[in-house]
């Protein structure tokens, strides 16, 4: 009998990780991305990735791990998954380290942790502050192994259009633009993993890559995939400001030691450097003494925004706050931190080992995706999802460094549970419905390319990012996100009259833009949606009409479904499984 | 599997070709040419150097000079084949390298790059300057194996024309360049000097090589038209 | 008062076969502005500064931060990273054009994939048993740590390759990021397995020999990668390889 043939959309570290087990265990892979997969933004990731090996003999253990990852995502994760991560992280780390990742060591030749936000532990292993890259590195070489023994065929310079589902709603396939002839193909398989990482595109400049619009998200979920939790968007704390996008400055700066602050009185207008201590506000080391600089990613934004647009503390009125390394040891610094002082230095033009570093919040994860149950499957037969486009470990806010281990871990439970379910999938009738879903992607092609009209999708999209990053990102107001609402209804109006400047049939970008921004357009409805039914406070969304957790009406995922009406997504609630640990309130200001 | 085509979609030209691993000669060729450029020809022209500095000592002495050289056993096989072959090898495979390299200093003019280029003009320069050069005095005109006493009066002959005087300097301080040049590319690229402080410090001892050398041959020209020994007769031993 | 503008030249080309012409284009500046966002403010408006309704530019990009290397093109005339060039430390017009030794797909876009190609023909890999539950890698000192992070920092932006007057159709010359990698994983504890392996087939044609030692790499990498020692220090090796190999014949 021929290899089981599974396609991964996604060569990110969950696409990765995925293609690795199905090859190994003897499965067939396409592995289709839009870039060359070494090129993935899980590149981007700096400060490193969490498992509870307790080499610093704190007495760490896997079920704190579990316990700060749930704490931190304020209860709204389901338990089972996340705990059966938090158990594997430790061998997780093991396996990347015989894969060569250079992890920083101790001088007895141990990996080396240091601490990350929401935990009190050593935890996050690292390779300096390119982590993501080392880890991506490391799987693309087992994966171009495999490429070489034949196991795995890349697709890359290939875009995701849409799966092939059956009379039966099974998944038997997709479809593929390529992206240089922009021809069509329709590719099947015995099942589907996506891995097609998260949407700040939606928010125009974020922390992610171009490539993270969510459109294959998009997609499924217009085809009648679940999309859960949507409202749930991470704002990291520490980001340059850029003309292009927000540039990350890790948590880890923090986990060794870096301080916030800002000058206590609004209009010092010395450099940071020459102020001194007594007239320095270190806010978060006073508001949260325990965690100190060290509290989760929503808490810091919360507090930066606090201090910045209530307290009018920003720097020289500025949006901005300073995040300083210069007490530190230079070298030690460029050790542990080289990656991202070499991003301020080039990008800004200031060495952070000497000046503090001026950083704002910027829209940086998707804790929200596809939703999919405890084997990565969606609810459509045959479509699994790992990464960040599905929505399972990270509850309400995702802790730092918690992001590596839970791709590598859900495409880990994707890729065999692909090929299981590939191993007892019944044989598809005919074509599988491909030739209908071709022909559905080739007219949609068509008509967009012969479309007249006056709009570009360049700058529906930038004001699609205007107001979503305005209205539903760390302060939310029914009113104001209902603004964004109606103005996404406004641009998917104005969509049907976008006018392509470049109608060729070879390599046009603006063609798979624009073809992406319509599935970010219908996406960004799940946000919006989610975010105005959701009356409370949780996690990283935050009202202040409604500054309580309300664990009766709202412990529950939020699952969108596409109604294809001007209304916009259904959406319902599910229960949360909290069998493990009970929910308990989320204060880091005092000890919990 | 079904397909939309857009019509007939323009090819990519080809590329650089990826590594042909394992396959091939080039690289022992390549290291053949690396290694003769030290040994024999770079111990060859230290020789060379060294014997034209006895013309300083006037045409006697180097004429009993070229007559010792002439007496080592198997004098003619010692010339082919560590002189003539090796020299025809690095200075033909040294053409073949040029041709294929293509020099972009003009948009990154940066020290190595100037070195790269001037590494390939400086031995194109050798090789036309030893062309002529082993013509004229080795195969041409008076044979000098035969005729030892008549070498200072041949080359001075020669030299008697400024155009070729130029031509010698020239080439001297090419050639003294390329050799010195070519050591350090040596230690470089077979894993001597690996680290860049090594690479600098060596740059510096190569430098002075390259000086010494240059010194030492243009002294060697200067003999023969400097103010000692105008129009010499041939000596008699 | 005349808003500031910044000045693009920018080389455009719509596929292999059409002719290579130059668009001239007039953008506001605004701060901080690098070259990707000026190329994403023309496709925002594409309009050259004569007022000619032109198509968006494509080019290859991703994260924006010097990290994924898909932007490598040439500005001014030198290989580098798009988007950390920024504009207000370049020289106006800033001329854009294509890296030269790669096949031109489209505009600034260029086809790359012989590096990875190469990443194949040299088994840059550490062949791991499985991906199953072994314990812990081999013990690594913080010493060798910090040889080997800095080799693992390339990003195949391919700019060392593109600036080596070597890398060319005629030589078929690897480059330097291949050689790189190969010091990397012959670095390694267990990649060593494939050390003899790697170094024949770096003695290969377009193998390390054809390295000319004119130090470009090193100067363009945007990553500072000690790509001149790691082409000695594989020279050496592949030399000592070569000759062991042909002792023990």
């Amino acid at each position: 009998m021929a290899a089981r043939k599974i396609i991964v959309v996604g060569g990110g570290l969950a696409g990765l990780a995925a293609v690795i087990k199905i090859a190994e265990a003897g499965g067939a892979v396409d592995l289709f991305s839009i870039v060359p997969v070494k090129r993935s933004h899980s590149v981007c990731a700096q400060g490193g990735i969490n498992a509870a090996k307790n080499l610093k003999g704190e007495g760490d253990t896997t079920w704190q791990h579990f316990d700060d990852t749930i704490y931190g995502g304020d209860f709204l994760a389901n338990q089972t998954p996340v705990k059966a991560m938090c158990e594997a992280a430790p061998g997780i780390i093991d396996l990347l380290d015989r894969m060569g990742v250079p992890f920083n060591r101790t001088p007895e030749g141990q990996l080396d942790f240091r601490r990350f936000g929401g935990t009190l532990y050593n935890r996050t292993a690292f390779a300096g502050a390119t982590t993501g890259q080392q880890l991506l590195y490391a799987l693309d070489e087992q994966v171009r192994r495999h490429e070489s023994e034949g196991k795995v065929k890349k697709y890359e310079g290939w875009e995701f259009l849409s799966a092939i589902i059956d009379g039966k709603g099974v998944v038997r396939g997709i479809v593929a633009m390529n992206l240089r002839t922009m021809d069509l193909q329709a590719f099947m398989a015995d099942a589907v993993i996506l891995a097609t990482g998260g949407v700040g595109a939606i928010f125009g400049k974020s922390t992610n890559s171009v490539v993270c619009t969510g459109s294959a998200q998009s997609a499924v979920f217009q085809q009648g995939v679940y999309y859960a939790n949507g409202e749930f968007i991470q704002v990291h704390p520490t980001s340059i400001p850029g003309e292009d996008k927000l540039r990350l400055m890790s948590e880890s700066a923090r986990g060794e030691g870096g301080r916030v602050w800002v000058p206590r009185n609004p209009g010092d207008k010395r450099p940071g450097r020459s102020i001194p201590e007594s007239d320095r506000f270190y806010f978060l080391e006073e508001w949260y003494p325990k965690y100190g600089n060290l509290v989760p990613r929503d808490v810091a934004t919360r507090a930066i925004h606090k201090v910045v647009y209530q307290l009018g503390l920003g720097i020289d009125g500025q949006p901005m706050v300073y995040l300083d390394l210069s007490h530190i040891d230079c070298h030690t610094l460029h050790r542990k931190l080289g990656g991202i002082l070499e991003i301020y230095q080039k990008f800004v033009g200031v060495d952070p080992c000497v000046e503090p570093m001026k950083i704002f919040p910027g829209m940086h994860y998707t804790m929200g995706g596809l939703w999919v149950d405890f084997n990565q499957m969606t609810n459509i037969p045959g479509l699994f999802a790992a990464g960040e486009c599905e929505y399972q470990y990270h509850g309400a806010n995702r802790l730092g460094a918690n992001s590596l281990v839970s791709c590598i871990f859900g495409g880990f439970v994707a890729g065999p549970n692909a090929l299981q379910y590939a191993s007892s999938a019944p044989a598809p009738e005919g074509d599988g419905g491909a030739a209908a879903e071709l022909a559905r992607q080739a007219e949609i092609n068509k008509k967009l390319i012969e479309n007249q009209g006056g709009e570009n999708p360049f700058k529906l999209w930038r004001e699609l990012g205007e107001s979503m990053t305005e209205h539903v990102t760390v302060t939310r107001y029914n009113k104001s996100i209902k603004e964004s609402d109606e103005k996404i209804v406004e641009l998917l109006e104005r969509y049907k009259r976008v006018n392509l400047s470049d109608k060729s049939q070879w390599a046009n970008t603006s063609f798979a833009f624009a073809r992406q921004l319509k599935n970010m357009l219908e996406l960004s409805r799940t946000i919006t949606l989610g975010a105005i039914l959701r009356d409370e406070s949780r996690g990283a969304h935050y009202k202040p009409d409604f500054p309580d957790r309300n664990d009766e009406r709202f412990l529950k995922t939020t699952k969108a479904s596409f109604t294809g009406s001007v209304e916009g997504p259904r959406i319902e609630f599910e229960e949360v499984d909290t069998q493990f640990i009970k929910p308990r309130a989320r204060r880091y200001d005092v000890a919990s | 599997m079904a397909t939309v085509e857009s019509p007939a979609s323009p090819q990519l030209r080809s590329g650089v070709e990826p590594l042909r691993a394992g396959q091939g000669s080039s690289f022992i060729w390549r290291k053949l040419h690396s290694l003769l450029g030290i040994v024999p020809i770079g111990a060859f022209l230290l020789e060379h150097l060294l014997s034209n500095y006895e013309a300083l000592k006037g045409p006697l002495a180097y004429g009993n000079q070229v007559k010792f050289l002439n007496s080592l056993p198997m004098v003619r096989v010692l010339e082919w084949v560590f002189i003539f072959l090796p020299l025809l090898y690095h200075g033909l495979y040294g053409f073949y390298i040029w041709l294929r390299g293509k020099s972009n200093v003009v948009y990154y003019p940066w020290a190595g790059n100037w070195m790269y280029t001037i590494q390939r003009y400086t031995g194109l320069i050798a090789l036309a300057y030893i062309i002529q050069h082993v013509w004229r005095q080795r195969f041409t005109g008076v044979m000098l194996p035969e005729n030892p006493y008549y070498a200072f009066h041949k080359v001075q002959v020669e030299l008697s024309n400024p155009w070729m005087l130029a031509i010698y300097v020239i080439a001297m301080i090419a050639i003294c360049w390329h050799f010195a040049y070519g050591v350090w590319l040596f230690a470089a690229k077979w894993g001597i000097t690996p680290g860049v402080n090594a690479r600098r410090r060596f740059g510096y001892v190569c430098i002075a090589l390259g000086i010494g050398l240059a010194c030492l041959g243009l002294a060697g020209i200067f003999a023969f038209v400097g103010p000692w020994y105008p129009s010499a007769p041939i000596p008699t031993p | 008062m005349a808003e500031r503008t910044v000045i693009f030249e920018i080389k455009r080309q719509a596929n292999p076969d059409a002719p290579a012409v130059w668009e001239r284009f007039e953008i506001p500046w605004r701060h901080g502005m690098n070259v990707i966002s000026a190329l994403m403010d023309i496709a925002g408006n594409p309009v050259t500064a004569d007022g000619r309704q032109t198509t968006p530019i494509t080019y290859d990009s991703n994260c924006l931060e010097e990290i994924c290397g898909s932007c490598a093109m040439l500005i001014n005339g030198k290989a580098r990273m798009a988007c950390s060039a920024l504009i207000d430390n370049l020289e106006q017009p800033i001329r854009i054009e294509p890296l030269t030794k790669f096949p031109l797909v489209r505009d600034l876009q260029v086809d790359r994939s012989v590096l990875f190609e190469n990443l194949k023909r040299v088994k840059a890999w550490v062949p791991i048993d499985g991906t199953y539950d072994l314990g812990p890698g081999p013990r690594v000192y913080p010493q060798q740590q910090e040889t080997n992070y800095p080799l693992s920092n390339c990003i195949s932006c391919t700019c060392c390759m593109e600036v080596c007057p070597q890398f060319n159709v005629e030589t078929g010359f690897v480059g330097a990021a291949t050689i790189a990698q190969v010091k990397l994983f012959n670095n390694h504890p267990t990649g060593k397995v494939f050390k003899e392996e790697r170094l024949r087939a770096l003695a290969g044609d377009g193998g390390v020999q054809e390295c000319g030692y004119a130090q470009n790499c090193v100067e363009a990498c945007p990553k500072q990668l000690p790509l001149t020692t790691a082409i000695s220090d594989i020279g050496r090796d592949v030399v000592v390889q070569k000759v062991q190999d042909w002792l023990r014949s």
